[in-house]
């Protein structure tokens, strides 16, 4: 099972990393591929950290979850903390760059990447959008889906939504690219 | 209007409590009674979004105890009925339970078990195996499957309304939260395209005709005066269930003809343990799989058989010992030691198990090749 992906996606609720996480395992379900993903759930209805364990593989993925992640994607400072524990020396791990307190932030991964996904979904699209930055920077850090899979995934989705405004799709692809841009830049 | 909402083979990516719903509708289940609780709360969801659809009806009860004894009321009226819970739910369904074993009723029951014991959490664990095998004031005279994969919970959801209706004992599938809560796919089919007949349903109270006129009257009983009553019932129906067992004993070996060392697991670990026998047999280890399938009846001949040939047996569960009693139970005589990976209420993955078999065979107990 040497091309099975690992991913660990968290953040504060609201955040969105489930649906990006449901994005992609559905997107590689669609490409023919074994896919699973589960999200963490406890008894707290809101306000906790939110964590969505991902992998990806050619044949059938056996355990649910996972010690260490390949990607490890952590949104707050709360999350970082949370997900140190799915990080070894061969995980990439990628948080965001408005998380100012940088004391948590694991010291044994292969790479530690700050994206600015946060500020870029404010200033020059919309918040709303955050989440598909993120999506933009896993399919770039990982490979673990096309470009166009994730575009085909988020037609999906939100192709209701596109449908009564276009400008929407606009967005969409174009948070999706500057996600991608974002960790282009840093690897 | 009554839709057929399943047409022809699909492939398809979505949680295990809406795959066990997609199931109960393929099997044509009539009836769903249930009571909220984590992690099987979306069963009842997606099937009270798809059941009005496809002419079939829920009733959310007060309680497990209520959404028992009302499933025993469907199936008393005819109706293909289930249930599902997990937990302190399936605590209380074990009233219920033995109910339906002492009546022979064929109740079907899904559990998504959670953590324990109590409250504990709502997430995962196979600690709820002793409860769902051998709960209630009766000698365990059911059926657990316990599923692995969410194919698994697609066939034996659908099974389990056959196995019920067949043999008359209340049958259970045994998953848990993590398979009610992620996603991955599987195939869903019409069972008739598969040659799967279901085994037809009816009433076993308030048939028609009159009773001892124009038909035989139906006596059910859960309560005795004499003891050498009681006693001859629960033979007659013991008897029944080792007659039956045979026909029920479901499981899954493989490596298993040279193995030295056996990795035994049920449902949603054994894909853990399968990984790490792949792992293990690259490195060179004879290592073999075995997982129980149906937990009642356990196929414990079929174990002996392998575990007497091997060096060393480990069990793998997420609970402290749950499964290795089932395991003690049905190989007793056989004198191959027994080590345990045991995990109450947390998951396993290949690497722990892998770990710990190299952990044993470094220490020098067992003089395997």
């Amino acid at each position: 099972m040497s091309n099975l992906i690992k991913i660990a996606l968290a953040g504060e609720g609201g955040q969105g990393v489930q649906a990006v996480a449901e994005i992609i395992t559905e997107a590689a379900h669609e490409d023919g591929r074994e896919a699973l993903y589960i999200p963490n759930f406890g008894v707290e209805q809101r306000g906790g950290v939110s964590i969505a364990f991902v992998q990806i593989s050619s044949d059938q993925i056996r355990a649910p979850k996972f010690q260490k992640g390949d990607i490890v994607i952590a949104l707050s400072e709360r999350a970082i903390i949370r997900t140190k524990q799915y990080v070894d020396q061969n995980t990439i791990f990628v948080y965001d760059k408005s998380i100012t307190n940088v004391e948590y932030l694991p010291q044994n991964a292969k790479y530690v990447l700050g994206i600015p996904a946060v500020e870029i979904s404010k200033t020059e699209l919309h918040p709303r959008v955050f989440n598909v930055v993120i999506l933009g920077a896993v399919v770039k850090a990982t490979g673990v889906i096309s470009e166009q899979d994730a575009k085909n995934a988020l037609e999906k989705k939100l192709g209701h939504k596109f449908e009564q405004d276009s400008n929407l799709r606009e967005l969409n692809y174009k948070a999706l690219q500057r996600g991608m841009e974002l960790v282009e830049k840093v690897i | 209007m009554i839709k057929n909402l399943l047409q022809g083979e699909k492939k398809v990516f979505m949680t295990g409590n809406e795959v066990i719903a997609w199931a109960a509708i393929a099997a044509k289940a009539d009836i769903m009674y249930g009571y909220p609780i984590t992690p099987q709360n979306e069963i009842m969801h997606y099937w009270t979004r798809m059941a009005p659809k496809a002419g079939k009806k829920f009733l959310q009860t007060e309680d497990e105890l209520s959404a028992g004894f009302t499933t025993i009321g469907g199936v008393l009226a005819g109706k293909r009925a289930f249930t599902g819970t997990a937990g302190p739910g399936n605590t209380l369904m074990q009233e219920p339970v033995s109910m339906a074993e002492m009546m022979r009723l064929p109740m079907v029951i899904v559990i998504q078990q959670r953590g324990g014991p109590s409250t504990a959490t709502v997430i995962y664990s196979q600690q709820e195996t002793n409860l769902t095998c051998y709960g209630g004031n009766g000698e365990g005279l059911r059926v657990v499957y316990s599923t692995a994969t969410h194919q698994d919970l697609f066939d034996y959801t659908i099974k389990a309304f056959n196995t019920a209706w067949k043999y008359r004992f209340p049958t259970f599938v045994l998953a848990d939260g993590y398979q009610a809560k992620m996603r991955e796919s599987l195939t869903m089919y019409d069972p008739k395209d598969r040659g799967i007949d279901m085994v037809p349903v009816e009433p076993i109270l308030g048939k028609p005709g009159v009773p001892g006129i124009d038909r035989s009257p139906t006596h059910i009983r859960n309560t005795y005066n004499t003891e050498e009553e009681l006693y001859d019932v629960i033979m007659s129906i013991a008897q029944d269930y080792e007659k039956f067992a045979p026909e029920i004993i479901e499981y899954d070996e493989q490596n298993i003809n040279d193995a030295e060392i056996i990795i035994i697991s049920h449902g949603v670990v054994s894909r853990a343990a399968y990984g790490a026998m792949l792992e293990l047999r690259e490195q060179g280890y004879k290592v073999g799989y075995f997982r129980p399938i149906t937990l009642r009846p356990f196929p414990a001949k079929q174990l002996f058989n392998r575990a007497r040939q091997a060096k060393m047996l480990i069990v793998v569960e997420s609970a402290l010992g749950q499964l290795a009693k089932l395991v003690k139970d049905a190989i007793y005589g056989c004198a191959t030691p027994i080590e345990n990976l045991s995990k109450p209420g947390v998951g396993i993955i290949s690497e722990e198990i892998v770990e710990r078999v190299k952990t044993l065979l470094k220490g020098g107990h067992f003089n395997v090749s």
